[in-house]
């Protein structure tokens, strides 16, 4: 079975294969081979070409949190939503949370005429503010977001067009 | 000694103190808010009152609700912890005038120490040394005209400020009255209050503070120094105890010094000296005082052998110290890492979300005081310290050491943190030879980001293996057994190799 995983924008394949106990996985056109020796809720005991090793792991929305020996590694699926605003094809620009956060204000409605750099909303987290700008000139199209309103990382706050 | 507790705090330290009390037989009282009901300060206690929402105006600062926790529950005096209403001299009042201890200061210590201005003016008044500068009338001319007497780069800084903001560094007079009102600003919306003072700046400024205890009856100890001069945005990351810096001459001025300045203001329990120590010079000036247990306050257990929070209760309810300043001595080397939930790739911009993964450190001489475990959310709506992480060695190269081991064994998985930053940190040569000031970090590091090392192949199958197992994977490793869809229990995974 081939599996696909995205760290800092590369993507690595995995192919991994059963024959009766024993497991291989190819990684990068190499073969090593895997034993399984413990695994706990969230713990991963092996053998990785005959070397014990552990790795603790989590899964949350299809990112895999994974460390090993000091080294902690994120793995996303291929091609995750990027931060920050890009514009999408038709649409207006989108303007996403750089952190979870809650809403402080809204400075701007749906409608309204905004300039580059305008303060759009007002952001808080662990007694940070931090001003949400507009990334063009243009009009507001959609506000997303109310005040007060707990917002994840990367949500999208306001929708700017032209 | 109380017979039982309120606990006017949340997370890292309320657990701490709630430890404190279960070694004393003391019953605790926890508070919480909503976004804190299964907390782990919570679960600890043996009591537990929810006392408002999220926010912390309507909940972990709201006086009221906290006195009614305490009169419900039958706690005879509240411990504030550090932060929220630590240094609030109007609550200390409350409590009193409620008929509890507070535990901490007088009300009146931590008035005359609130105030930036005037707490220079005592301390100068008492012969503690303070950085050369101006307070009284603040009009812009004033000011101007004393900026003048005390020469550039020069700080203003607001009255009634803390953690870097209502404050300015100047370099030349061309800026002084737009930084005046910037600072203003910021002070008002902050603090609702703008009033300035000015201070010459030190561009090489150790942060080298002193711990005191003090009785109720007039006697006051310092517990030695800490080094607290890894920072960002003013606020620290790493401390450790004995400083690098100080020779025993030093020390003895500034413990002195440290003694004097909490005799000023009539001080009672324990409290920190902060000072400002000028590495070129080495010339040491009050900065200020911390009316409250601090965070970093394990150093200093770890080396001097004494238990602070043990010692602010047995205070509080009106023990004598009857240590003698000369018993107290330093031994070996402790260092304190503040596990962060924050970004530091990412201007330390504060991360929240679900704790997935969290396997503390263990061994000999290595301490974690923690606030949350396993499962637990970090929210936006409070501090990001995650943990603290402290660790005691017979000397600094071994103390150093010991927190890289413990920094690599610890397990933090589903929440941005900075583990790896003061990994980095701890490797640094200037940081190994003891070579640092507050704004070393951000000279430093200020363009830090992780290391984008390739993924290893054992990480990579590893990987592989478990999104085989566990397809759907959307999961934080709940325990076996509970969950009946939990992927573990699926047979469709490899049998474990029992040969």
């Amino acid at each position: 079975m081939r599996y696909r995983f995205q760290s800092f924008e590369k993507v690595y394949e995995v192919d991994l294969s059963r024959q009766e106990d024993l497991l291989r996985a190819v990684v990068d056109g190499r073969e090593h081979k895997l034993e399984m020796v413990d695994r706990q809720p969230g713990q991963l005991s092996l053998r990785f070409d005959g070397l014990p090793m552990t790795f603790y792991w989590a899964v949350k929305s299809g990112t895999i949190w994974i460390t090993r020996g000091g080294c902690s590694y994120r793995l996303e699926r291929p091609s995750p939503p990027a931060a920050g605003s890009r514009r999408e094809p038709g649409e207006g620009e989108t303007v996403r949370a750089p952190m979870p956060a809650q809403v402080r204000a809204v400075q701007v409605a749906a409608g309204e005429a905004v300039e580059k750099g305008q303060t759009l909303v007002l952001l808080e987290a662990m007694k940070m503010e931090i001003r949400i700008k507009s990334p063009a000139s243009g009009h507001i199209l959609r506000m997303l977001v109310a005040n007060g309103q707990v917002v994840e990382k990367d949500q999208v706050l306001v929708e700017i067009g032209g | 000694m109380f017979t039982k507790i309120l606990i006017a705090n949340r997370g890292e330290i309320a657990v701490r103190i709630i430890r404190a009390c279960r070694e004393m037989g003391i019953a605790s009282v926890a508070v919480y808010s909503e976004a804190d009901r299964r907390a782990l300060h919570v679960r600890l206690a043996d009591e537990a009152v929810l006392i408002g929402p999220a926010a912390a105006g309507q909940s972990y600062l709201s006086i009221d609700r906290i006195l009614t926790a305490a009169r419900q529950t039958g706690a005879l005096a509240i411990h504030p912890g550090y932060g929220f209403l630590s240094e609030n001299a109007a609550f200390a009042r409350a409590v009193q005038q409620a008929g509890l201890v507070f535990i901490g200061p007088p009300p009146e210590a931590i008035e005359a120490m609130g105030d930036k201005g005037r707490g220079r003016d005592r301390m100068q008044a008492s012969g503690v040394p303070v950085v050369p500068g101006y307070q009284g009338p603040d009009d812009d001319q004033t000011l101007v005209k004393k900026a003048e007497e005390i020469g550039y780069p020069l700080l203003v800084k607001a009255t009634a400020g803390g953690g870097g903001r209502g404050m300015r560094v100047v370099h030349a007079a061309s800026d002084l009255v737009e930084s005046i009102a910037a600072a203003r600003r910021e002070a008002l919306h902050a603090f609702g209050n703008q009033r300035m003072i000015l201070e010459r700046y030190i561009p090489h400024a150790r942060h080298i503070e002193f711990q005191i205890l003090a009785d109720n009856y007039g006697r006051v100890l310092h517990l030695c120094e800490r080094e607290c001069s890894v920072q960002r945005r003013h606020q620290k990351i790493i401390e450790e105890a004995p400083s690098p810096f100080l020779d025993s001459d030093l020390r003895e001025r500034m413990g002195k010094a440290a003694v004097a300045a909490a005799q000023a203001v009539g001080y009672q329990n324990a409290g920190t000296i902060e000072f400002i120590v000028d590495a070129d010079s080495r010339e040491f000036y009050f900065l200020e005082m911390n009316t409250r247990l601090q965070v970093e306050h394990p150093v200093t257990e770890l080396v001097t052998g004494l238990d602070i929070v043990q010692w602010q209760l047995r205070i509080a309810s009106g023990e004598a110290l009857l240590l003698a300043q000369d018993a107290i001595h330093g031994r070996g080397h402790a260092i304190e890492c503040r596990l962060y939930a924050e970004d530091p790739a990412n201007n330390f911009l504060p991360a929240a979300g679900p704790l997935l993964q969290f396997v503390e450190p263990k061994g000999p001489g290595v301490r974690v005081d923690s606030g949350f475990t396993s499962g637990d959310e970090i929210t936006v709506h409070y501090d990001p310290l995650i943990a603290k992480l402290i660790v005691w060695a017979e000397d600094r190269p071994a103390a150093i050491q010991k927190m890289e081991a413990a920094l690599r064994e610890t397990i933090l998985l589903g929440v941005t943190q900075n583990i790896q930053f003061l990994q980095d940190v701890l490797a640094d040569p200037y940081f190994r030879s003891g070579d640092i000031y507050t704004t070393w970090v951000e000279d430093h590091f200020g363009d830090w980001q992780p290391p984008k090392c390739a993924l290893p192949p054992e990480v990579l199958a590893a990987a592989a293996l478990i999104q085989f197992q566990d397809p759907a994977a959307d999961s934080q490793g709940a325990p076996a057994g509970s969950d009946p869809y939990n992927p573990w229990r699926v047979s469709s995974g490899f049998r474990m190799g029992e040969k």
